[in-house]
């Protein structure tokens, strides 16, 4: 023993990032409890129907599994997540396992007793959908009238427990100008926020939700507002106030310089369980690794193929993407590239259509994709730059 | 403050944590603040359990460590101090209902 027992005091997150990265440890895990949901937004990507739910013990031994695997970050989410009747029972089991809980919700259904539940079992961020504040927007995208009202009324009822609330705002079509609003209503509270304007096709492959997505070529205005803190296709706000007096603050770590070479975190310190307990590096990447219900965890973040596949991809190493000369603005997405373009290592138009407006807000003249080049180059016409025109038949090898 | 050689501690229950590779990641929700103790601090960390005093887990420091009961005690009277202080730890006595943030 050197003298002493120590408390570190520098920020540590990019530390814990690197550690468990380097040591395929998992980190971080997003349990969606559930897919019933009691709103029914145009752009959601899941099915609703209950194909057959992990039960409270399943839900229970998964939770075991997981902790004792090592990880320490916990988000549940849905569907609605207070559809679960056994959601008190859940939570008391990832407090008992020392878990740092943060839960996803529209929250319709919180009330100040639910507010003291979660205050109970030690959760730390509620992260609520508002697509806009205006009641009329918002409604029309979930489909229940009046759940803007009910949403931002479970806000003081959280705040009145100490727990924190986090604004997520999907930006699309129907809601596209409504991000200021949000802002503005976010800084009002003074929670943070995150605007995103990632639409992702159904689970099972179906596009349908992207016909809600906003095309490219509509973004320049929203790129180039001041407005927005990051000229980016997320603009995220995490805190309102200074740093702590001592230790760090808890942050998302996603722009960790620990994943280095790495598209992301799923696979290698993250991972996304089903409701049906499949486990998959991201619900995003819809590749199952395998199932709860009849292997381990451990075996299942060890062994599993699809977990490897995804875990070799290196951005330097991507055969289209690592040429291309505006990369530092693409956001390229491994699981939207394989649900979109069909291939986990290969480039997808959203992507490509994205990074062009990006670098144009940046000061390129006339920017353009490796991809697009190179579907020039095959086929002498310039890529139509819209998300509309479902490039997909723009398919090279 | 000052840690009493014989008060009891014990870790506020609101906290999440995990040992990893011999450190300890501590996170209180309240505030949303990480802390992290090293290999010796975790040492102690994961034999706080209510009932041992400082007294105690100085004596299982100078069981596992090559180091003297009085460094041992000093060492896990100052991490106490900077536990309580964090409200990482809290007293175990009198018995206290729920859970402090």
């Amino acid at each position: 023993m050197s003298s002493l027992p120590q408390i570190t005091a520098t920020p540590l997150m990019d530390r814990l990032i690197a550690r468990t990265v380097r040591k395929r440890r998992p980190l971080s895990v997003h349990f969606d409890l559930t897919y019933r949901c009691n709103e029914r937004c145009v752009h959601c990507y899941l099915d609703h129907q209950d194909y057959g739910e992990l039960t409270t013990r399943e839900c229970a031994n998964a939770l075991e599994q997981i902790a004792q695997a090592g990880a320490l970050f916990l988000t549940f989410s849905g569907g609605e997540i207070f559809l679960r009747r056994d959601l008190e029972e859940i939570l008391c089991t990832a407090r008992r396992l020392q878990f740092d809980i943060s839960l996803k919700t529209n929250a319709l259904l919180i009330t100040r007793e639910r507010g003291e539940m979660l205050r109970r079992y030690g959760v730390r961020r509620v992260q609520i959908s508002v697509y806009s504040s205006d009641a009329a927007i918002h409604d029309a995208i979930t489909k229940v009238p009046g759940s803007l009202e009910r949403s931002l009324a479970s806000i003081p009822l959280l705040q009145e427990h100490g727990i924190q609330v986090k604004l997520a705002c999907p930006l699309m079509k129907q809601n596209l100008t409504a991000y200021r609003g949000v802002m503005a209503l976010a800084e009002r509270l003074a929670i943070p926020y995150v605007l995103d304007l990632t639409i992702t096709p159904m689970m099972d492959g179906s596009r349908k939700p992207l016909e809600h997505r906003v095309p490219s070529e509509a973004l320049l205005p929203i790129l180039q507002d001041s407005a927005l803190q990051s000229c980016g296709t997320k603009a995220i706000r995490e805190d309102w106030n200074s740093g702590p007096a001592l230790g760090s603050r808890v942050s998302s770590g996603m722009e960790s310089s620990a994943y280095e070479d790495l598209p992301c975190s799923a696979g290698h310190n993250s991972c996304y369980i089903s409701p049906y307990g499949e486990v998959y590096a991201c619900v995003q990447l819809p590749m199952a690794a395998g199932n709860l219900r009849t292997e381990r965890f451990e075996e299942i973040w060890k062994n599993a193929p699809a977990l490897e596949h995804i875990r070799n991809v290196r951005e330097s190493a991507l055969p289209v993407c690592a040429q291309c000369e505006i990369r530092d603005y693409c956001e390229r997405c491994p699981g939207l590239a394989w649900m979109e373009g069909g291939d986990l290592h290969g480039p997808y138009e959203r992507a490509c259509s994205l990074a062009e407006q990006k670098a144009r807000v940046a000061g390129f003249g006339n920017p353009q994709s490796a991809w697009h080049k190179k579907v020039s180059a095959v086929t002498g016409v310039s890529p139509v730059n819209s998300d509309q025109a479902q490039t997909e038949s723009l398919v090279l090898n | 403050m000052s840690v009493a050689t014989s008060g009891v501690w014990q870790k506020n229950p609101a906290l999440a944590w995990r040992e990893i590779d011999e450190e300890t990641v501590i996170i209180s929700p309240g505030d949303s603040v990480m802390h992290e103790l090293n290999d010796t601090g975790s040492f102690v960390w994961r034999n706080i359990d209510g009932r041992r005093t400082a007294e105690d887990l100085a004596a299982l420091l100078v069981e596992q460590y090559e180091v003297t009961r009085e460094t041992a005690l000093a060492d896990t009277l100052s991490l106490f101090e900077e536990l309580s202080l964090r409200k990482l730890l809290i007293s175990a006595e009198p018995p206290q209902g729920g859970a402090s943030r």
